[in-house]
């Protein structure tokens, strides 16, 4: 029955080795479970035998098993457990060789010294036979095996037990010491003739068979439930992965996971699309190898600013396989996978923006070489007088020459004076067409030192006639000193006078409300602010459209009068914005640069 | 050739105003040269004859300002504007304001002289009329309160008859009336009488 049961056992446990040929416990326990089946068959054998000799024959084979057993056993809980020490291992197989050669050498009885009798005494209903000997002094090394066993059985179970891995390992372990303790206890009893009894160590060692294969057992089931478990989570992974999957496929444009380093580990089709790279290519590829050789430094740059600041945004041109570039935007978002950092990368095609920018900027630069053309009759009228009135004077000059002249006594000295009145009007006009060359060349302003008093007062000297017909009031409020600036006069002057007219323009409309312009220059650190402010019908438009060519909202006017301020601003180093007032109209404001005079 | 006309300039540019003396002295004619409107109105007698050299653009008080003022003061003096960034609708503004031109800067010597020609021409016909109607206006405040009345219907228009009925008297002291008027008017036809009161702005 014992045989049988640890055959069954054995078959199980050397299928499941069978099959999974490291499981190298299975193996052992299939091992231990045909020794046992072996010696069970032996006590069996010897439990009938009457003739001494074949007693002791079969004794010995009984010996060899038992050996096999117990080294299995301790292979067993050397792979199962994997917490025995080592050295107590060597020490049981060591005795335990050794008791099994030395019963085999020296003492042929094995146990015994020698065999007094066999007698047949009645045990458990069954009548059996048992040895009256002499024990054997050799005996005491296989209980010392035993000892030592159960020694390594107790140090293995407790650290296993705190290793905590192998929860049936406790129960397993103290079990098969208690088998282990209890056959040492029956071997001694029957051996040394207390109890007449057979030997019926496979008794015990089924006991550590049943306990084990209980544990393995259960290590089956969990192993099974595992199994299940694992198999479920992969079908979660599964389809997160095909999630993931769709999500990378959705993306409008690249999608890539990459490592810290910029291994790709992941990337959309649109990759291929744009780049031309296969997967393989790619999967050899670093990120920065798909833009052009110049940015490398600044992707590899940037990956590590994603990494530190958690992501980070910048544009690239990516480098397809055939050499075609494509602007792109990428943003980059670190994340830690598998306790390493990654990142996350999505890439726009910017390109055709980028075109679109590059072509308004164009139009742009068009446009502003129109409104400087352009320029020309808007600025006329009031640039007009400045050329006219030396051309005039030359002109009235030199005709009044010409009549002297016809006379039979021209009057010399008179003539001299024409003359000198004559250069200097023409020096005037030629430093006028210089002052226009410049504006509308957009060249650098002329500079001279002005003061801003003067500005304002040629300003509004030029805008007077409108501002006296409309009955607007001025006020005027200056800080105390105001600083000399080195400016462009005639442009700022223009500046002034187009922001002032404009103003005046503006509060037209104003019906029964008293139109007040006020005018104001102020000491802004560094920077002087001249101020224009109405009380006319305000700003309706967008404030920063105003400033853009063309735009009007004026019934005659070209929309250009506030593009060429800011342009003559612009070119002094200065600027010129707008905002709206809290009740009614706006202010117009422009910051020139105080240029300390020692400069 | 001498001129006993006088032409004035009014312009804040002190060396154009130079040239331009220059130039008209050369020419004969007795220059008066100002530097701005102000200084003009507190020397000049505005009766004429004369023509007035005018710049648009100045501080203070501007070419058209100033062309308003002597249009208020009914003087005589041909205005001719001269300026340096003028357009249409300033020019149109001016020449209805009763200007004889509108010249820009700068301004050719045989053109300058012939519209100041042209501008005395004007500012004696100008005087002529002004004194031709000072002389109707004087006869008309001689006429009876009567006469007057008379002279406003004739003027408007009506028939002797309606005359009579809206006076409340009889035709024939109309026409009584009416050829008193005539010759203290100094007129010899109806038509005659008629563009008198006109030109009286009699209504």
């Amino acid at each position: 029955m014992t045989a049988a049961a640890s055959l069954t056992l054995a078959g199980v446990h050397g299928f499941v080795w069978l099959r999974q040929r490291r499981q190298m416990a299975s193996l052992m326990f299939c091992i231990m479970a045909m020794g046992t089946a072996g010696m069970a068959a032996c006590e069996l054998w010897t439990m009938q035998q009457t003739d001494m000799d074949s007693y002791a024959r079969t004794l010995q084979w009984y010996s060899i098993l038992r050996w096999l057993v117990t080294l299995a056993l301790v292979g067993f809980i050397h792979f199962y457990l994997g917490s025995g020490r080592p050295w107590l291992e060597w020490t049981v197989c060591g005795l335990r060789t050794l008791t099994m050669l030395m019963n085999l050498i020296f003492s042929p009885m094995v146990y015994y010294s020698s065999i007094e009798e066999l007698s047949r005494i009645r045990f458990l209903g069954e009548e059996v036979t048992v040895v009256d000997g002499i024990p054997s002094p050799l005996f005491i090394f296989g209980q010392l095996s035993l000892l030592v066993l159960a020694a390594y059985l107790v140090d293995a179970t407790w650290r296993s037990a705190r290793r905590g891995d192998r929860p049936g390992a406790v129960r397993m372990g103290l079990s098969a010491v208690f088998f282990v303790l209890s056959l040492s206890i029956q071997m001694m009893f029957a051996v040394w003739g207390f109890i007449d009894m057979p030997i019926v160590a496979s008794l015990f060692f089924t006991g550590i068979l049943v306990v084990m294969g209980i544990e393995l057992s259960e290590d089956m089931l969990r192993s099974a439930k595992l199994a299940e478990k694992l198999k479920i989570r992969e079908e979660e992974l599964l389809g997160e992965r095909k999630l993931t999957d769709a999500i990378f496929e959705s993306a409008p444009g690249l999608l890539y996971l990459q490592t810290a380093n910029g291994d790709m580990l992941r990337w959309n089709s649109q990759h291929q699309r744009v780049t031309g790279y296969s997967n393989t290519e790619t999967l050899q590829m670093k990120a920065e190898e798909f833009c052009l050789e110049d940015q490398r430094k600044i992707l590899r740059e940037a990956r590590e600013i994603a990494l530190q600041n958690g992501g980070n945004d910048l544009e690239l041109d990516l480098a397809a396989r055939d050499g075609r570039t494509a602007r792109h935007f990428f943003r980059m978002v670190a994340v830690e996978i598998g306790g390493s950092p990654h990142l996350v990368a999505v890439g726009i095609d910017v390109s055709s923006q980028r075109a679109l920018e590059v072509e308004a900027q164009r139009q742009r630069e068009q446009m502003a070489h129109i409104a400087r053309v352009a320029s020309v009759s808007e600025l006329s009228s009031s640039l007009a007088h400045e050329i006219n009135q030396p051309l005039a004077i030359i002109l009235s000059n030199a005709q009044a020459a010409q009549r002297l002249m016809a006379r039979e006594q021209p009057d010399l000295d008179e003539l001299r004076e024409i003359l000198d009145d004559i250069v200097k009007a023409d020096i005037r006009a030629a430093d006028v067409i210089k002052r226009l060359r410049s504006i509308l060349r957009q060249g650098k302003p002329v500079l001279e030192t002005v003061s801003p008093d003067a500005l304002f007062d040629q300003a509004l000297g030029m805008a007077e006639p409108e501002i006296k017909s409309s009955g607007i009031l001025v006020a005027r409020k200056h800080s105390k000193k105001l600083p000399l600036i080195q400016a462009d006069r005639i442009p700022i002057e223009q500046v002034l006078l187009n922001l002032i007219k404009n103003a005046c323009e503006a509060m037209e409309d104003n019906g029964t409300r008293e139109k007040h312009l006020s005018l104001s220059c102020v000491i802004e650190g560094e920077w002087l602010r001249f101020s224009i402010k109405d009380n006319g019908h305000g700003l309706n438009a967008d404030i920063d459209k105003i400033f853009e060519a063309f735009h009007t909202t004026k019934a005659h006017g070209l929309g250009l009068g506030l593009t060429i301020c800011q342009t003559i601003v612009r070119a002094h180093g200065g600027k010129l914005w707008a905002e709206r007032n809290k009740s009614h109209g706006a202010t117009f404001h422009f910051q020139l640069p105080i240029i300390p005079e020692n400069l | 050739m001498k001129h006993p006309e006088t032409v004035f300039l009014v312009d804040d540019e002190s060396a154009l105003l130079k040239a331009l003396t220059r130039l008209l002295k050369a020419e004969g004619f007795a220059v008066q040269a100002f530097d701005s409107a102000k200084k003009f109105l507190a020397v000049c007698r505005l009766e004429g004859p004369g023509c007035l050299l005018l710049d648009q653009s100045m501080p203070e008080m501007s070419g058209m300002e100033l062309q308003h003022k002597l249009n208020q003061e009914d003087s005589a003096l041909a205005v001719v504007f001269i300026t340096g960034n003028g357009d249409i609708p300033m020019s149109v503004r001016a020449i209805k304001a009763g200007a004889v031109d509108f010249l820009t800067k700068p301004v050719n010597d045989r053109e300058l002289l012939q519209v100041i020609r042209i501008g005395l021409e004007k500012s004696y016909v100008m005087l002529a009329e002004k004194a031709e109607i000072r002389e109707w206006r004087q006869r008309h405040n001689a006429l009876s309160v009567r006469e007057k009345e008379v002279l406003l219907h004739v003027a408007r228009g009506l028939p002797n008859k309606q005359i009579a009925a809206n006076l409340g008297v009889v035709e024939q002291t109309v026409k009584v009336h009416r050829g008193r008027v005539m010759s203290k008017m100094g007129v010899e036809s109806l038509a005659q009488l008629v563009l008198v009161a006109e030109r009286l702005k009699l209504k």
